[in-house]
């Protein structure tokens, strides 16, 4: 208990350590190596105190009356440290990296301001995820929305970046007025700003009232998860910022939204097990589908590498939430055993999203940094160049499209199993429905792997398609090893998926299964049987045997052969070059036209040919654009409509000292009346 | 744990599966060749094929990566790993608590993975275009599986193969109607996953046709030959899952020589009906425009819901 808050007090005391000393130091190789490395030093202690919380006690730490009427009050308990644990794991290895990427920013920009935001990023985070009062809560969401958007518009010179950062800044005051107010619905019900207040009193709320507490926290967090259609921010604020905070942004702050999604639903807004909360689930599944497979679509036809990975949370963050929907489903109806199935799966897929997602949000960060570009349609050719980069991007892209025996197979093999498990449910209509929401779900696994396919091959693969892919190097040592960290979890969490569901199902004191690493994972059903197993450790061992046991097969039966290295067959017609090979628009081509409903691309072809023959073509051009269906017919006509309304607003402000006078006479009468007419009442 | 004799005949089915790949292949030619008035290759043609590939040299593209190189040996340890889960001639596999149908569908989307990158590696248009058609059908053909994953999951009690084929083959003549359309949507899907028409002729070198054949345009030898055996294992694997769990009848549910010899001979009847069935079927339509392969893909997902609808009403 006391260590516990001892570690706590030093991992606040090292991210502000290395936020002051961010401030002070000069702009140098040593600032970079202090910065980062106490915000590294920090995760370590952030990762071992959590890993103590998980394994033991709670940890409360109270002082009262910080600010006046308001104390700040820690809590950690096995939830909250899981994401601490999530928290730690990527941001040490986005501090590793950072050392040597923010060499990049030595000349041009003030590393200070880097290492300061960076620092009170995470200490915000770490903030948040302990806080156990809505004051301090939203204090410091607050500090981590602010502090990302300082980071959003670091590289403030393209006005692009600015853009993307007002964008960020309105929809995140959005999500927190939703959230501000799910929190002041609790406080009117239970009078205090107190967490553990709302814990006690809320089983007590009205039926109505656990409900609208719920819709709200899921739009306030949703929008901080990046919920289609709350999304419109992720995509432009993720891609602005300098890669390693994406990664961080990406890869973490998305899931402090799932985090107070959780804290809410099965900690404060006094959610029984009754069918009356089923639909609570049935609507995170929908929205969970939606963006899954919305989130998916737009990633697979994007050429902006980080821009595609950005999509790509918005897809992993549906399937978390088609997972923590389905628990809640099977929670209401009381299927304890399958609500702890889908919870693993969701939790489990939360704790992979981050790990690969910024693992490959550094891989893309790496190659922006030596090719200075990030679209792929310039790239390409980068295998050889960058041997490790491109190997860990490999097996980042590998886990993210759920793939055997990496980490994303595993907990979509999960989120599967629940969607079966929907069978128990007594209710037609919803086992239906869950069927449905399994297409999407589905069909999103499929895009994904052919997105990553496509950004690995892209960037990778083939020869290099301009002058930003040729001659470049592999990144620092640092950057490597912070990638890496990643990648070995990425491995660990796929090859013994134990590792996962023990930390989970302990963090949220569930009971376990398997019991040990080499245990098969069982589901059973009604009657008994085994409905399915997993064991993964067996699996990677047969693969391991069999590729050994094939390679001598086949060596036995052809002997020794050569390999001559010879030119790619072109037909005859020789010369292959980069300008013949399939590029990234042509590859997803068939994708956009399969899905043209959704895309709606707009084509335009202009052709000048010689003389009078249309086949004889001197030069041709194509354009070819999507559309953003939720840009421009959701937000423009909200947008514009604000505008005309403050347009219009706005005459009221004539400037004139009459005009003004006249507007405190009618306030002034306005109140008598209303200060009259509630006192006869 | 397993005894020892369930060891060996869970073996035995793997090693069914691994050897009689290449003499599916060789039937479904033979039959093909005969529905179009031509003599055809010997049957075990494909054996000699791939004994010869093995003592080839090998011409590797200068663009090529590691990638490209290990893409063939990633192919057949995915596949012959999925072999490991399927029950062949008798209805359970000691190696069913490792793994379920699910993760033989992982393996292959493994394989398929690494299949696609290498199509890009060589740097050719070719390998590029096979790589983009195939990124479309199989983000297609994933969610149409999955569904029909689900109402044979759903009717039998289990993604576990052992349990879903015990309690197929427990049941008399299609006593459940969702089952019969998870049939024909999983046919489709086998047409697609094996590259049959009318998604894929698998025997032309056409540019305007083909899928599977350009992303492994660029290999030869040793390389050749695995992925040439590993795509036939697929095929295997997924006609014996076709068989095995809708007709069911004739696999052993005990391990006595003589049900098991049943089993066995019941096996090679049905999965050679099965591809000859194919193989005529396949000679009767043309390959189709690429862009309608999706409706036929619909038509699969559609029949699966419905099946999924049947299950719960």
């Amino acid at each position: 208990m006391t260590e516990s808050l001892i570690l706590f007090q030093v991992i606040i005391s090292l991210f502000l350590g290395g936020a002051l000393l961010g401030l002070s130091l000069r702009n140098n190789r040593f600032a970079r190596h202090v910065i980062f490395g106490s915000s590294m030093i920090g995760s370590v202690f952030t990762i071992l105190f959590s890993i103590g919380i998980i394994t033991g006690k709670p940890m409360t730490w109270m002082i009262p009356n910080v600010i006046p009427f308001f104390d700040l009050e820690i809590f950690v308990d096995g939830i909250a440290a899981f994401f601490l644990l999530l928290i730690g794991l990527v941001s040490f290895a986005v501090s590793v990296y950072s050392i040597g990427y923010s060499k990049e920013y030595h000349d041009k920009k003030r590393i200070k301001a880097l290492g300061f935001l960076f620092n009170v990023f995470i200490l915000s985070m770490v903030l948040v995820v302990a806080s156990n009062n809505a004051f301090f809560f939203l204090l410091f969401w607050e500090v981590m929305s602010l502090t990302s958007f300082f980071l959003v518009i670091y590289d403030h010179d393209k006005e692009e970046n600015l853009k993307s950062g007002m964008t960020y800044l309105v929809m995140t005051h959005l999500g927190t007025a939703f959230i501000f107010s799910s929190f002041l619905l609790c406080y009117i019900q239970t009078g205090s700003f107190s967490f553990d207040a709302f814990r006690q009193g809320s089983t007590g709320f009205p039926l109505f009232v656990k409900n609208i507490v719920f819709v709200f926290a899921f739009i306030g967090f949703g929008t901080k998860a990046g919920m289609v259609p709350l999304h419109v921010w992720l995509p432009k604020a993720h891609p602005s910022a300098p890669s390693n905070v994406s990664a961080l942004m990406s890869a973490v702050m998305i899931k402090i939204g799932i985090y107070g999604m959780i804290r809410t639903i099965f900690d404060f807004s006094g959610f029984g097990t009754s069918p009356d909360f089923a639909w609570w689930g049935m609507l995170l599944v929908a929205f969970g589908s939606a963006s899954a497979i919305i989130g998916v679509l737009y990633a697979v036809v994007e050429r902006d590498i980080k821009r595609a990975l950005a999509f790509s949370s918005i897809e992993n963050i549906g399937i978390i939430l088609i997972g923590l929907g389905l628990s809640v489903v099977f929670a209401s109806f009381q299927l304890t055993t399958f609500a702890v199935l889908a919870l693993v799966a969701s939790m489990y897929h939360t704790i992979n999203h981050a790990v690969f997602k910024g693992l490959l949000f550094m891989g893309a960060g790496s190659v922006v940094s030596v090719t200075h570009t990030k679209n792929i349609e310039h790239l390409g050719g980068l295998v050889k160049q960058m041997p490790w980069t491109s190997l860990l991007f490999l097996i980042g892209a590998i886990s993210i499209s759920g793939l055997p025996p990496f980490n994303g197979f595993i907990s979509e093999w999960f989120t599967m199993q629940s969607l079966l498990s929907s069978y128990h449910i007594p209710s037609t209509i919803l086992q239906i429905s869950i069927a449905f929401a399994s297409l999407p779900f589905a069909l999103t696994i499929g895009i994904a792997a052919a997105t990553f396919v496509k950004l690995f091959g892209m960037t990778f693969l083939a020869k290099s398609r301009s002058k930003y892919a040729i001659n470049i190097k592999e990144v620092p040592r640092s950057m490597i090893l912070g990638m890496s960290s990643l990648a070995v979890i990425c491995i660990l969490f796929g090859v013994v998926p134990y590792l996962g569901t023990s930390l989970i199902t302990t963090a949220f004191h569930m009971s376990s299964q398997p019991s040990s690493p080499f245990d098969s994972i069982v589901i059973q059903n009604s009657s008994g049987t085994s409905f399915a197993n997993l064991s993964m450790p067996v699996v990677v061992i047969m693969i391991s045997s069999i590729s050994i046991a094939i390679f001598g097969f086949i060596r036995a039966l052809g002997g020794n052969t050569k390999k001559t290295k010879y030119g790619t067959w072109d037909c005859g017609f020789g010369s292959l070059n980069e300008r013949m090979e399939y590029t990234p628009t042509s590859l997803s081509q068939p994708i956009r036209a399969v899905f043209k409903v959704f895309f709606k691309p707009h084509n335009k072809t202009e052709k000048e040919s010689f003389g009078e023959n249309p086949y004889l073509l001197k030069t041709i051009k194509i354009e070819t654009a999507i559309k953003n269906v939720f840009e421009e017919l959701l937000y423009t006509p909200i947008v514009s409509s604000f505008v005309f309304f403050f347009d219009k607003v706005r005459r009221l402000q004539t400037g004139k000292v009459n005009a003004y006078l006249l507007y405190i006479m009618i306030t002034l009468v306005l109140l008598l009346l209303f200060v009259r007419l509630s006192n006869n009442a | 744990m397993p005894s020892g004799t369930m060891i060996i005949i869970g073996l035995v089915q793997v090693l069914v599966i691994l050897g009689l790949a290449p003499l599916l292949t060789g039937m479904i030619r033979k039959t093909k060749a005969r529905t179009q008035k031509r003599i055809g290759a010997s049957i075990f043609q494909p054996y000699y094929d791939l004994l010869k590939l093995v003592r080839k040299d090998e011409v590797v593209s200068d663009q090529a990566s590691w990638i490209f190189r290990v893409c063939p040996w990633v192919n057949f340890a995915a596949m012959a790993t999925a072999a490991f889960f399927i029950p062949v001639f008798l209805v359970y596999t000691p190696f069913g608590m490792v793994g379920d149908l699910l993760l033989v569908v992982g393996l292959f989307a493994l394989g398929r993975f690494f299949t696609m990158l290498a199509g890009l590696d060589v740097a050719s248009s070719f390998g590029g275009l096979g790589s983009s058609r195939e990124m479309m059908i199989s983000a297609l053909l994933e969610p149409a599986l999955f569904l029909s994953i689900f109402v044979v999951a759903i009717t039998y009690g289990g993604t576990n193969l052992s349990t879903m084929i015990g309690a197929s083959s427990n049941t008399s003549f299609l006593p459940h109607p969702q089952i019969l359309f998870a049939a024909i949507g999983l046919f489709i899907i086998i047409l697609g996953e094996t590259g049959r028409l009318p998604f894929d002729n698998p025997a032309t070198h056409l540019e305007l046709t083909m899928v599977h054949e350009t992303m492994i345009l660029e290999y030869s030898g040793k390389s050749l030959a695995l992925m040439e055996w590993s795509q036939s294992i697929k095929q295997i694997i997924l006609f014996t899952l076709m068989v095995n769990i809708f007709v069911p009848w004739g696999i052993s549910s005990s391990i006595l020589i003589s049900s098991l010899a049943v089993g066995f001979l019941t096996f090679i009847g049905k999965i050679s009906l099965f591809g000859i069935f194919v193989a005529i079927s396949e000679s009767s339509v043309a390959k189709w425009r690429l862009f309608r392969i999706p409706d036929l893909i619909s038509i699969a997902i559609a029949t699966s819901m419905i099946g999924i609808v049947l299950c719960y009403l």
